[in-house]
């Protein structure tokens, strides 16, 4: 399970970050187990890089390539199965339907293609501190709490990889680790990878490999 | 496991668009209506006109003559059809088959014998087999045989019904009047005579003759009339439509007559299932145009909704499964729209049936299968047009 890099970089770039970026206009390739953290300051292209790798946009020069086949060629049905089966995302603007409860909005990604039993998202909620939260509209949520809830959301399913687009950016650094830690554990239950993208270096993610964008 | 389009379900939202919702299942329901009435009273005519229509194998059977004026008249030559005009007509391609009838040219006397004391001068005339309605297997003829059978009009028979009191003469039924023997007395011109029995095997609603079979006319022509070149002054004519514009002008140029009785009857069956077939298609545009105000609300729903969609496709969603769960939410309703449809069309045939028709036989109280086909092709059109247009949209989210 590889997911490769080939020369991309975004068609709104100009060429001058390919000199200071690690990874545009590079060729990279992450494997399955790997804990990828990609450094990037504000405007240098990390939540698309993050859209880009989950298949949303393909406004870029270059290639992405998983498992040999190129998203390019991907059909709206295969990035259905893209996303269910191998590919997980935390985004940074979160992405909840704010009309659903918090039980509502995770059970709609676990019925997909259910990694854990429905009981699991009681007991993720509780361990993140927001298990008092289930039966409450999302929108009413604090935006540290629906965090958490998307964090959990992307936990439901079966995946290769793991995207995190800035995760914490509204957590504590105490509910943080936590989160952090869970992530860790269910990445290595499916011997997955992580590719964390944030503003700074955070000490409690043990990266395999850094980049800086 | 089956993913549950339940929680999906309060995603789409609807709420605030009932109304126009409502509006197109109603114009639905009118539309199918219309047509599926449309259908089931074009069939009713064809069965309650099919039966007593002029037609026999699809065709129009009239009888023409050439118009008598004052100019023509006293001059057999003109108001008789020769060789020529026979063969004439026959070429022409809205005609399919020509037979003349042929007239007796010699004295004919009936008698009914002792039980009517009635005895007429009288006319026969022979025409194809083929242009006669009703032929039993026993009108035939053959030299040496004393028996006649007469195929006789029904007009003819009820003109008689109406003069028989006033002679002293009984009124005859049609079972009756076939077992009357009468007795047919042919003349010949040097005094010579010869009585053969005759009696009526059919009434034609058809022919306006009294109709013996050709061959003996063909004989008798020869023996009393010393003729064999009988031109004749009515011709039958076959024809697939009797209103077609062509062959009326043909007939006005010619300056035929024809007998327009016989074709009015067509002409209302036509005016009726014209009007129908009218209604019909007015059901079928109302169909069409209550398909695409639903599928406006189709379009709508999902532009209201298309952030959720948006999401649920940006979380795996399929868009396949999406389209196929979203355009089944309507599958109830428009079964429901068009069950309500096809009960009324049911309850209307079964009223015109029983209170307009009195139960005729030739009807039934049930609806036609070609009504209940018609519902069924419009229920799966219905659901492929939201079908496609559902995937469509959903697409264009991805």
């Amino acid at each position: 399970m590889q997911l490769q890099l080939q020369q991309v970089l975004p068609v709104y770039f100009d060429e001058n970050h390919r000199t200071q970026s690690e990874v545009w206009r590079k060729d990279l390739t992450f494997t399955k187990g790997e804990y990828i953290k990609i450094v990037a300051p504000s405007g240098s292209g990390k939540t698309s890089l993050m859209h880009f790798l989950y298949g949303m946009r393909n406004e870029y020069n270059g290639n992405i390539v998983y498992n040999s086949a190129n998203l390019r060629n991907y059909t709206p049905e295969d990035f259905a199965g893209y996303r269910k089966d191998h590919v997980s995302i935390v985004f940074q603007d979160l992405r909840l339907f704010p009309e659903q409860t918090v039980q509502e909005n995770i059970e709609l990604k676990r019925q997909l293609n259910p990694f854990h039993p429905a009981e699991k998202i009681k007991e993720m909620a509780e361990r993140l501190g927001i298990g008092n939260k289930l039966a409450s509209r999302s929108r009413i949520c604090s935006y540290g709490e629906q965090q958490r809830v998307a964090i959990i959301r992307s936990l439901m399913q079966p995946f290769d990889f793991l995207l995190l687009d800035e995760p914490f950016s509204h957590l504590d650094d105490k509910n943080s680790q936590n989160a952090m830690q869970l992530m860790l554990e269910e990445a290595k239950l499916r011997n997955a990878a992580i590719i964390f993208a944030d503003l700074e270096r955070i000490d409690w993610f043990p990266y395999t490999r850094i980049f800086h964008l | 496991m089956a993913v549950s389009f339940k929680p999906i379900r309060s995603l789409m939202q609807t709420g605030t668009n009932t109304g126009s919702r409502w509006f197109s299942y109603i114009g639905l329901g009118i539309g199918v209506l219309l047509l599926l009435c449309s259908i089931q009273m074009y069939i009713n005519i064809q069965q309650l006109l099919g039966s007593e229509s002029q037609r026999k194998d699809g065709s129009d059977f009239i009888s023409i003559s050439k118009t008598i004026t004052n100019e023509t008249m006293g001059q057999l030559e003109k108001n008789l059809f020769n060789a020529n005009d026979i063969s004439e007509i026959a070429a022409k391609p809205f005609i399919e088959g020509v037979s003349p009838l042929t007239a007796n040219r010699f004295r004919v006397q009936l008698s009914a014998g002792d039980i009517i004391p009635f005895s007429t001068d009288m006319f026969l005339e022979s025409l194809d087999n083929n242009f006669i309605d009703t032929v039993p297997p026993n009108f035939t003829w053959q030299e040496g045989q004393n028996y006649i059978p007469i195929v006789f009009s029904s007009d003819f028979l009820e003109i008689y019904n109406v003069f028989a009191p006033g002679y002293g003469l009984p009124q005859l039924s049609a079972e009756t009047a076939s077992q009357v023997v009468v007795f047919i007395t042919c003349y010949g011109p040097n005094g010579e005579k010869q009585t053969f029995r005759g009696s009526i095997v059919a009434l034609s609603d058809r022919v306006n003759s009294i109709i013996v079979p050709k061959n003996f006319l063909d004989w008798a022509n020869n023996k009393f009339g010393n003729t064999t070149d009988v031109k004749a002054s009515r011709l039958y004519i076959k024809t697939k439509d009797a209103n077609n514009p062509d062959f009326l002008t043909y007939l006005q140029q010619k300056n035929y007559k024809v007998n327009k009785d016989k074709t009015k009857f067509g002409r209302v069956k036509q005016v009726l299932q014209g009007i129908f077939s009218g209604l019909g298609i007015f059901g079928l545009l109302v169909v069409i145009l209550a398909l695409m105000l639903f599928s406006f609300y189709l379009q709508l729903m999902i532009a209201r909704s298309k952030d959720n969609l948006q999401l649920l496709l940006m979380m795996g969603y399929s868009p396949n499964w999406l389209s196929k769960n979203v355009s089944k939410q309507f599958i109830p309703v428009y079964i429901l729209v068009v069950l309500v449809a096809l009960a009324f069309t049911e309850g209307m045939q079964w009223a015109f049936h029983h209170f307009a028709m009195f139960d005729r036989p030739e009807l039934s109280s049930m609806l036609h299968w070609t009504v209940l086909s018609t519902a069924i092709f419009l229920i799966g059109l219905s659901l492929l047009t939201n079908y496609r247009m559902v995937k469509k949209l959903l697409y264009k989210l991805v």
